[in-house]
């Protein structure tokens, strides 16, 4: 990866690394497409969802403490707000500190929009820094800014030895990608580059890429073991803790999706490893990580102790369950970082997965390889039909349809609710740590149990809704909406 | 009471579309025709010669020093003969939408009821390169149902034509506007009236108008007149005159049938060339 700190725009995924929304084929032909470079997003003639980048941009840097979000757009550009800050609250609530971040909307109106507000935007900037003295203060772009090329980046720079905290624009207009993740690498793009100190000394510290920090003590229960403290990003963040995260001896996180951009800038512009394994879900994955972070950190001897250890308590039950697990089919639809991770787990559990709809595909990561879940499944000869989606329910409950699965397994809200009123028991995970390590692989397969064991909800409610869907639509391959699959002649069906 | 004929000049930009539109407008004038003349670039000189200067404040200025709770009066002038000038005006150059900044301004201009009934045409002078969508409302929105391109012998000009056909094509389906001709701004290029009737034809239109190339028009608008006013005796304000009747009596509206940039190469070819070698006095 070419990262380039100086500029404050991020090329988009599609544009780095060749991010697509739209696939209808197999696991192994998606890989061999990435492989050869041949892979080409599709794009639909009929959209029925998806998410704006923004909202994943500032949904991050928001819950960082004590910063300032100015958002300059329009008001209806700063909705998420509310969510974003409700969640800010909570996450901090749960974790007993206080998290006092604001966001602002600048309320860009018509006459703004016309003859361009940096002057506003300017003193917005300077208001919000006396009012609340942030500890660092993030000014985010709209679309409407990036239509009218509003240069937030002079502005910012105007400011900066006015505000005297770190101050970075960050450009997230959300009509510049269709995908969301992109967002993700915008969050880390500004946190790099205007956060990140270059390291002073070296610290017994891993940075830890997660969501909301739910599995916090667990975690650090778990590095104890090896003198290792992990430092949970960005969820509850301080500045102070940020600006220090060159000095820890490694970089991992939850999701692929999530941390690749913030552990491979880490690690080409201060050196700091990034662990590349497969993600810490199921045994497999659990292992493997904690060995690649013993390896990296010379903690290799602790890391098969504790492995060793756990093994004793965790194999055997999880062992008991598979049993009962066997031979059950999955329909999952994630963000491409869980997709396959999880897939990856129930095929361990012996559950067949028989279509995996990721929301998007990243055909390689920064450092240029196919994503290490997918390499894994494969060099394991596991192979099940795949799509990029999108979101798109519609797509999702044809599949479902068509293969009516055992079960149904979604990381997004809504997702299993729709697989419930078709009958298909559903298994929302939720939590990013549901699946993490041995003890919640365990859960995880008690709950896959449950949620088969007794059908009659699901029974029950799908006997008295009427989805929207038409029974044409059932009858459709699900590749009817997506426009250079069919246009090509090289749908895979 | 007849409709108001709306127009729109478009064409490639210093072609000569306010000079025109104004000598045009002089010329309807003498008819007794009542004109308002929008003009629909930050520039904001499309009423010069009108106005005798720029003496105009335009709606965006105005909207932006005073809000929006202004007088007609405010931003609309009367100039030659009484014509109405109104200038939309935009943002410092590099900053802002102007784009936007003209469909703020039309819809300020219809809010504070400047389309009255006694109002025989509206023009709107469009910045010459339509960047953006904001440039093409007065089309897109059904403002003005009438076009006319102007052009010139050369390459840019016709290649911009072209390009501003396509535009109107694309509007013609839902908005019910049409081409009513090309008005050719003479260069003096070779055999350009045979070229500007060959292009108009593949165009699917007319060559409404050919104005042929006069110092007048330059000697006029440093005296910030039309030269209709300027020199009401020349052989040039007669020329405008005569536009202004083609203008009236017009009853060929089209919708235009763009061509590929080959077919365009072609008929520069055929048309565009003098077989007088070597010899490029203009």
């Amino acid at each position: 990866m070419a990262l380039n700190l100086n500029s404050s725009n991020v090329a988009t995924r599609e544009n780095r690394i060749g991010s697509i929304t739209g696939y209808i084929g197999s696991l192994s032909d998606l890989a061999d497409q990435s492989n050869r470079g041949t892979l080409k997003g599709c794009s639909r003639c009929f959209s029925q969802s998806s998410t704006c980048l923004s909202t994943c941009a500032l949904g991050q840097l928001s819950a960082i403490r004590e910063v300032a979000i100015i958002h300059h757009g329009p008001s209806g550009c700063s909705a998420a707000s509310a969510d974003a800050y409700y969640l800010d609250k909570v996450m901090a609530k749960k974790r007993g500190i206080t998290n006092n971040t604001v966001y602002a909307g600048t309320d860009m109106n018509e006459k703004d929009t016309i003859f361009g507000s940096a002057e506003s935007l300017r003193r917005i900037i300077l208001e919000v820094n006396q009012r609340y003295s942030p500890e660092a203060i993030f000014v985010t772009s709209s679309c409407a800014t990036g239509i009218i090329g509003e240069d937030i980046d002079s502005v910012v720079d105007d400011v900066r030895e006015e505000v005297e905290v770190p101050i970075a624009a960050v450009h997230c207009e959300g009509f510049k990608s269709r995908i969301w993740a992109t967002g993700f690498d915008i969050s880390d793009h500004a946190v790099l580059s205007s956060i990140v100190q270059p390291p002073k000394q070296k610290r017994d510290t891993i940075n830890f890429k997660n969501f909301y920090e739910s599995a916090r003590s667990e975690i650090i229960d778990i590095f104890s073991n090896f003198d290792l403290e992990p430092i949970f990003l960005y969820c509850n963040s301080t500045i102070e803790e940020l600006s220090h995260i060159s000095e820890s001896l490694a970089t991992t996180c939850i999701c692929g999706t999530l941390g690749n951009y913030l552990g491979n800038g880490l690690e080409e512009k201060y050196g700091v490893p990034y662990i590349r394994s497969i993600n810490p879900l199921g045994i497999a994955g659990f292992e493997t990580w904690l060995r690649e972070i013993g390896k990296v950190t010379d903690r290799s001897e602790a890391a098969e102790k504790y492995i060793e250890a756990q093994r004793v308590i965790y194999i055997p039950k999880i062992e008991e369950i598979k049993k009962e697990l066997k031979g059950l089919k999955a329909v999952l639809g994630m963000g491409p970082g869980y997709t396959f991770e999880v897939s990856r787990v129930l095929n361990e559990l012996g559950i067949e997965v028989v279509w995996a709809l990721a929301w998007h595909y990243d055909k390689k990561y920064e450092n240029g390889d196919v994503p290490p879940s997918m390499e894994y499944l494969l060099e394991n000869e596991v192979d099940f039909k795949a799509s990029v989606a999108d979101q798109q329910n519609y797509e999702v409950m044809n599949i479902l349809n068509k293969y009516q699965p055992d079960l149904y397994l979604s990381r997004h809200p809504g997702s299993t609710v729709w697989a419930i009123k078709n009958g298909t028991p559903a298994v929302y995970v939720a939590d990013e740590y549901m699946i993490f390590g041995y003890k919640h692989t365990l859960e995880f397969a008690q709950s896959i149990l449950e949620s088969i064991h007794n059908r009659s909800f699901e029974k029950n409610l799908a006997r008295r809704v009427k989805l929207p869907y038409t029974d044409w639509w059932y009858q459709q391959n699900v590749d009817e909406f997506l426009e250079e699959v069919k246009s090509n002649g090289k749908a895979i069906r | 009471m007849s409709e108001i004929r709306q127009i729109a000049i478009y064409g490639k930009g210093g072609i000569g579309k306010s000079t025109t539109t104004q000598n045009l407008t002089a010329g309807l004038v003498e008819h007794g025709k009542k004109v308002m003349v929008v003009g629909c670039d930050p520039k904001a000189d499309s009423t010069r010669l009108l106005l005798g200067g720029l003496a105009q404040k335009t709606v965006l200025d105005t909207i932006r020093d005073e809000g929006e709770d202004i007088e007609l009066s405010r931003i609309l002038r009367e100039g030659f003969g009484g014509t109405r000038c109104v200038e939309s005006g935009g943002p410092e150059p590099g900053v802002g939408c102007a784009g936007r900044g003209i469909i703020t301004s039309i819809n300020m201009l219809e809010d504070l009821g400047a389309y009255t009934e006694d109002l025989d045409y509206v023009f709107y002078d469009v910045l010459g390169d339509v960047v953006c969508g904001g440039f093409a409302m007065p089309i897109r929105e059904g403002k003005a149902k009438e076009i006319y391109i102007v052009a010139s012998g050369e390459m840019m000009a016709l290649y911009a034509a072209n390009n501003i056909a396509k535009g109107i094509k694309r509007y013609a389906r839902t908005g019910g506007v049409r081409i009513g001709g090309i008005i050719c701004n003479s260069r003096n290029v070779d055999r350009e009236l045979d070229l500007l009737r060959a292009f108009s034809k593949e165009l699917g239109t007319q060559l409404l108008y050919f104005i042929p190339r006069d110092n007048i028009v330059q000697r006029a608008e440093i005296n910030k007149k039309t030269v209709i006013a300027y020199k009401p005796d020349s052989v040039q304000a007669q020329e405008y005159r005569n536009l202004a009747e083609a203008v009236i009596h017009n009853a060929d509206f089209a919708v235009p049938t763009p061509m590929t940039q080959e077919r365009l190469e072609e008929i520069l070819l055929e048309y565009g060339l003098m077989d007088l070698a070597d010899d490029y006095h203009i």
